[in-house]
C-alpha cells in the first residue's frame, strides 16, 4: 500500500482524497477482536435483527478507523498526527456496503502547523458518517 | 471579542464569565499545548487571519493573543 508523504507546502485548502472500502462480516469479527467490543448489535445477527436497525450494523470506530487509513495514508499521509477527531454517525453503514471515505482540507494553519480535514463517508451517495478531524504536520 | 470569547469557551472549556486578559496557561487546566494549537488554528479560521510561529510562542495570556489578534483585524 502506498503512503504519501505531503508536506505542509505541498497542502493547500481544498485538497481532497478518497478511498472506496467493502465491508465485510470478517471485518465486524476482526474490529470486535481488535477492541474487545463485542456487543450484539455488531456480531449477533438475531439479537440485531430484533432491534430498530433490523439487523447487524458495522462499528462506529470501525469507521473511524477508515478515517485514520485516510489521515495517515493519504491526506496528509506519513507526517500527520491527529490531534482532534469530531463524526457524527448519521446512518449505520453493513456488512456488503461499498464505503466511499473522503476528506477535503478546509482550513490550514502555517503557524500551528495544522489542518483540518471535513470527512464524509458515504455509500451509494448516502451519507452515513461526517466531522472534522484535525492533523498537525510532524 | 464575543467571537474571541466563545473560542476560548470551546477550547479551552472556560466559562465566558471567568475569561479575562490575564489568565495564562498556569490559569487553565485545559490549555496545554494540544489544545493551544487548536485554539490559534480556530482564531485564524474564524478572524480569518495569519499568525506567524513567533507570534504564536511568545504570547502567553489570552491578553497577548487578543491584542496579536486585534493588531491583525486593525490592520
Amino acid at each position: 500500500m502506498i503512503i504519501q508523504d505531503n508536506n505542509l507546502a505541498d497542502i493547500k485548502v481544498g485538497d481532497s482524497a478518497s478511498f472506496s472500502r467493502l465491508v465485510t462480516a470478517n471485518d465486524l469479527i476482526k474490529f470486535a477482536e481488535l477492541s474487545g467490543d463485542y456487543n450484539p448489535l455488531h456480531l449477533d445477527n438475531h439479537y440485531a435483527s430484533q432491534t430498530e436497525f433490523g439487523g447487524l450494523i458495522v462499528h462506529g470506530f470501525f469507521l473511524g478507523a477508515l478515517v485514520s487509513r485516510l489521515i495517515g495514508m493519504q491526506l496528509p499521509g506519513k507526517k500527520s498526527l491527529i490531534l482532534k477527531e469530531s463524526l457524527e454517525f448519521k446512518q449505520p453503514a453493513r456488512i456488503g456496503d461499498e464505503l466511499l471515505v473522503t476528506g477535503e482540507v478546509v482550513h490550514k494553519s502555517e503557524a500551528t502547523r495544522l489542518i483540518e480535514v471535513s470527512i464524509v463517508i458515504s455509500c451509494q451517495q448516502k451519507i452515513l458518517t461526517s466531522g472534522q478531524i484535525y492533523v498537525r504536520l510532524l | 471579542m464575543d467571537k474571541f470569547n466563545q473560542i476560548v469557551f470551546d477550547i479551552f472549556k472556560l466559562p465566558v464569565a471567568e475569561i479575562k486578559d490575564s489568565l495564562t496557561s498556569k490559569d487553565i487546566p485545559d490549555w496545554d499545548s494540544m489544545n493551544y494549537l487548536l485554539f490559534i488554528a480556530e482564531l485564524e479560521k474564524q478572524f480569518k487571519v495569519s499568525f506567524s510561529m513567533d507570534e504564536v510562542l511568545n504570547a502567553d495570556s489570552l491578553g497577548a493573543i487578543k491584542k496579536m489578534l486585534q493588531a491583525k483585524i486593525n490592520l
